[in-house]
């Protein structure tokens, strides 16, 4: 490989001190791999609780248990693909602030309306 | 009418160049000047927004004969104009011509127009999504008015509730065409809330920091986030709704467990956030004028901002409140009572900053400024009924009679409305080059705030003494006969109004052309688009201005003296751009954004009538995607080379420098990794 | 060491070049993650009216989603999709390298294990409907096959400008300079893929 040891011309660029709305270094290849594989080994973990719903660690509280890590497994895996994927984590925060503002609006609306049809509790609606 | 200076095409025209390949099958359109073809494919956000807004003022007269029609059907117990069913049509219609066809665009007529100004842009981020918003705005707005011609409007009330809008109550195609028109519509809002948001963003002048900017500004910013979060819940429901009727879906369908309060749910999810993006950039426009004519800023700066944004984010936590008698429960009830009292809150520190401004100020009563204290007037009266439909109970009595017909009418034609007249006073010499006659305009407003006020007013008493909504007539023996024909007088001698309004339209047109031109700052006012000439030119600013505070204009004008009086310390002349410039670089005009917009349509069509028709319009639809993606930045001789995409502009107008570090090119680069 | 270092600032400068604006963002990445926030909205009122919907409303009306599903099946294909994500950002930081090859590998292994995916979904709902829950049968499969249909139509959408990019790339339309491109398209895709990880969850795990 030709070394090269030319530096980019700055002043033909306005200087807003980062890369095109990034903040930190993008990862590598083999970090987004590894990102793959804790992914996959999450959801090893999902099927596994359809495989084996006797498992203790998901089996208490009637279905509460079940649900509760199922959701806990769901959160961790939209925010992991968000971060590291997409990018938000080494991007300016606006870009977070604005997606966040899209989930966390719909969360919070949703959940509302569920609440009001009762979905909560099972034969009410 | 001349829209730009008369002058040399602002893009370099010029033979190819001879490594120039463009992939795109059409090279963009060059149209001559002063062409219909120049408004047809044009990107530029001036021409946008008058097109916005002229179709807003064609969909008005049509929203506004069909109030006319119910008005002379309610004059009299047992009217016979209408019957039953067409009455149902026509208060249907005229709610969702109004409310989707009418405001809205009206608002985005001003955000288009008006904003990339204050901010000192050249144009907005996208400037071919924004050709294509206003396209598909049109397309959807007509296709949803052809429903007249093809058998009947829609007739289930614009909020169009469930089972009501199913096939089998509603068995014609009005709801068909409601549904897709606004789904169209839908998109044209969803794409330019994306694009004004990006362009507030992003684009806006040296030094203009978000704390800086206009309060018109701000208030469109807050507008285009909740319509950006708004619109795809009601899209969500408008399918359900098309799945319904189209494929004999279930969602609403009681026989198989569909439940109507889904569809109340979502679409007041909508409706309400919806309301308030129809104010806020009236709210805005007012927060432009009063401070000018009270030659003092505005109260609070950063007061009016915040409640702005308090408005956009409280607005989502009220919606129920258009359920108080849908049986949902006395604990969401009372919580969304509570929350729709809390809203009252912003609004009235919005109230209270615009009297502080023009208290103490030296008032100056031009058409201008009696346009948006009737804003303050009216939209105060409506905010106060509102707050008594806060009360629970109390809305039991009063939903769904004319009561509510007073609250909204007040607060969207007695706000919103009133401030959007104001505003197209002010902004006139800046769209046209020429004022609005003062006088005409002072009699079309007194002559509009009284058959306004003669046409809503009474309904607060007709609505308390229980006179229903949305029913076709009335028996006498009630009381509501006296009532009702005042109100019908009124809704007249509002249409009068509008009558006046346009005459003053034409006839200062053709004024115009004795008088000199009124200058880039006819009314002394305090914000950079001021600076500019009348009309506006082509690339706005030139150069692009830098900015230091607020009101940045109004001091480079006035200054303070220590004893806090205000010197006049420039001459408007001095500080004003002359205009002139040539050889700025701006977006070129497409045929792509059109066609894609009126595709959509084509597809509507077809799910109604023909699947056919459906291949067709996706065919086009598709094409034009593509044509559009792949097309040439510019047209021949513009492309500089380094293969940035076309909207990648800059604030300053030109292209993104992305030339390669010199000493390296793109083959080395190639055979790394 | 320190050419590799400059090399990759320079890269860096290619791939990323500073965006003229306020935010430091690009027009077109900030116009994605609006769209990708409301788009949210969009989808959760799909999953709610699914949630509210999730048993027909008498046992004649044909299955509950939930008695058809074959959650093996279904969960190998989350499992494509998943990783459609990962060879979805090897793409992209293929094209930040410059590495044009490797771009145009990485994004057509993304629009196949799309394609696989799509695949799966419509035998799946072929196997539905053999067993008898079509769209029209109850309020619950219309709210499943509504959703899921939803998202099959954006992953096709997706798959179809993973294609135009790589014929582009292919045509050499795609430079360094534009990497933007396929970032934008990522950001599309992924967005996709945790919708599904959503839907997954709530539709077809949780009892």
């Amino acid at each position: 490989m030709e070394t090269q040891s030319v530096e980019p011309d700055r002043s033909k660029t306005i200087p807003t001190g980062f890369l095109d709305g990034a903040r930190r270094n993008y990862p590598r290849e083999v970090e987004y791999v590894l990102v793959a594989l804790f992914l996959a080994v999450l959801t090893g973990i999902e099927i596994a609780t359809y495989a084996a719903p006797g498992f203790p660690v998901w089996s208490w509280g009637d279905k509460a248990g079940l649900i509760t890590v199922l959701l806990v497994l769901m959160a961790v895996k939209f925010w992991t693909v968000a971060y590291f994927f997409m990018h938000l984590r080494f991007d300016k925060p606006l870009l977070t602030r604005v997606f966040y503002t899209g989930v966390v609006l719909a969360g919070l609306v949703y959940v509302a309306i569920m609440s009001m049809f009762l979905l909560w509790f099972p034969g009410r609606h | 009418m001349a829209l730009i200076e008369p002058g040399p095409l602002a893009l370099n025209s010029g033979g190819q160049s001879d490594d120039f390949k463009p992939l795109g099958v059409l090279s963009r359109p060059v149209a001559p000047k002063a062409s219909w073809r120049r408004w047809l494919f044009t990107v530029d956000h001036k021409k946008i927004g008058i097109m916005y807004g002229t179709a807003a003022m064609f969909f008005f007269v049509i929203g506004g004969s069909e109030a006319l029609l119910i008005r002379a059907q309610l004059w009299a117990p047992r009217g016979t104009l209408l019957s039953a069913e067409l009455y149902n049509q026509m208060f249907t219609m005229h709610g969702t011509t109004m409310v989707f066809l009418v405001v809205m665009p009206i608002g985005a007529a001003f955000a288009n127009f008006l904003m990339p100004l204050q901010i000192g842009a050249r144009d907005v981020a996208f400037p071919r999504i924004n050709a294509f918003s206003f396209w598909c705005f049109l397309g959807g707005g007509l296709f949803l008015q052809s429903s007249w011609l093809f058998g009947g409007g829609a007739d289930g009330g614009w909020f169009m509730y469930a089972p009501n809008s199913g096939v089998l109550f509603s068995p014609g195609h009005g709801i068909d065409f409601w549904n897709l028109g606004l789904i169209i519509a839908g998109i044209a809002s969803l794409t330019g809330a994306i694009n004004l948001i990006v362009t507030v963003l992003n684009l806006r002048c040296p030094g203009m920091s978000l704390m800086r900017m206009p309060i018109f500004t701000w208030m469109t910013l807050v507008t285009q986030f909740l319509l950006l979060f708004a619109i795809p819940v009601l899209t969500a429901a408008q399918f359900l709704l098309m799945f319904d009727r189209l494929f004999r879906a279930n969602f609403f369908n009681v026989a198989n467990g569909g439940n109507p309060l889904l569809w109340e749910h979502l679409f007041w999810v909508f409706g309400h956030p919806e309301v308030y993006l129809m104010i806020l950039p009236a709210f805005g426009l007012v927060s432009e004028m009063l401070p000018v004519f009270s030659r003092k800023p505005i109260f609070g700066y950063p007061f009016i901002v915040f409640s702005g944004v308090a408005i956009g984010f409280m607005g989502w936590g009220v919606w129920a409140h258009h359920m108080f008698v849908s049986g949902i429960g006395p604990i969401s009830v009372t919580t969304f009572s509570l929350t729709t009292m809390f809203i009252a809150v912003p609004t009235g520190v919005k109230i209270l900053n615009w009297t502080a401004t023009m208290w103490g100020g030296k008032l100056k009563f031009t058409t201008p400024m009696l346009f948006s204290i009737g804003l303050v007037t009216m939209f105060t009266i409506g905010g106060l009924s509102g707050v008594t439909h806060s009360v629970a109970p109390a809305d039991t009595q009063q939903t769904d009679t004319y009561y509510i017909v007073a609250h909204f009418h007040y607060v969207l034609f007695g706000g919103a409305f009133l401030g959007f007249m104001g505003g197209l006073y002010f902004y006139w010499p800046k769209l046209f080059g020429h004022m609005l006659n003062e006088s005409l305009g002072k009699a079309h407003f007194w002559l509009m705030l009284l058959g306004f006020n003669l046409t809503f007013g009474p309904m607060h008493i007709l609505g308390l003494q229980g006179m229903s909504r949305r029913i076709y007539t009335y028996d006498a023996g009630y009381g509501f006969e006296i009532w009702n024909k005042v109100a019908t007088i009124g809704a007249f001698l509002l249409a009068s109004s509008v009558a006046l309004f346009l005459f003053n339209v034409f006839y200062s047109r053709v004024k115009a052309k004795h008088l000199p031109n009124p200058g880039p700052d006819p009314w002394d006012a305090r914000t950079i688009e001021w600076m500019i000439p009348s009309p506006v030119p082509e690339y706005n600013f030139e150069p692009v201005p830098t900015v230091t505070r607020v009101d940045d204009f109004w001091y480079r004008k006035y200054a303070e003296t220590p004893d806090h009086r205000l010197v006049r310390v420039h001459a408007t002349d001095e500080v004003a751009q002359p205009g002139g410039a040539t050889n700025v670089h701006l977006p070129s005009p497409s045929y792509w954004p059109i066609v894609a917009a009126f595709s959509l349509p084509f597809i509507a069509y077809g799910l109604i009538y023909s699947l056919w028709l459906c291949l067709v319009g996706g065919i086009a639809l598709v094409t034009a995607l593509y044509g559009w993606a792949l097309e040439p930045p510019d047209h021949p001789g513009g492309d500089h080379g380094d293969h940035h995409g076309p909207d990648d502009e800059s604030s300053e107008g030109h292209a993104v420098p992305v030339e390669a570090p010199v000493g390296i090119d793109e083959k080395e680069v190639e055979t790394v990794g | 060491m320190a050419d590799v270092s400059i090399r990759e600032a320079i890269h860096d400068e290619l791939a990323h070049p500073v965006a003229d604006t306020n935010t430091g963002i690009s027009n077109t990445k900030l116009a994605m993650w609006l769209f990708l926030a409301s788009e949210c909205l969009l989808f959760g009122g799909l999953i709610t009216t699914y949630l509210l919907y999730k048993t027909p409303l008498t046992a004649e009306q044909g299955p509950a989603p939930k008695q058809v599903y074959d959650i093996p099946f279904t969960s190998v294909s989350s499992f494509v999709l998943l990783m459609s994500s990962l060879t979805m950002v090897l793409a992209v930081a293929a094209i930040e390298r410059g590495d044009h090859h490797r771009v145009r590998t990485w994004l057509a292994a993304t629009a196949l294990l799309g394609a696989t995916f799509v695949a799966g979904q419509v035998y799946e709902f072929t196997v539905f409907k053999g067993e008898g829950m079509g769209y029209t049968t109850s309020r619950s499969s219309s709210a499943f096959y509504t959703l899921t249909g939803f998202h099959g139509v954006h992953v096709t959408v997706g798959i179809i400008m993973l294609v135009s990019v790589l014929l582009l790339s292919l045509r050499g339309k795609i430079p360094v300079s534009r990497a933007e491109t396929v970032e934008t398209v990522g950001l599309y895709w992924h967005f996709v893929d945790v919708v599904w990880i959503v839907i997954f969850a709530v539709v077809y795990l949780i009892p």
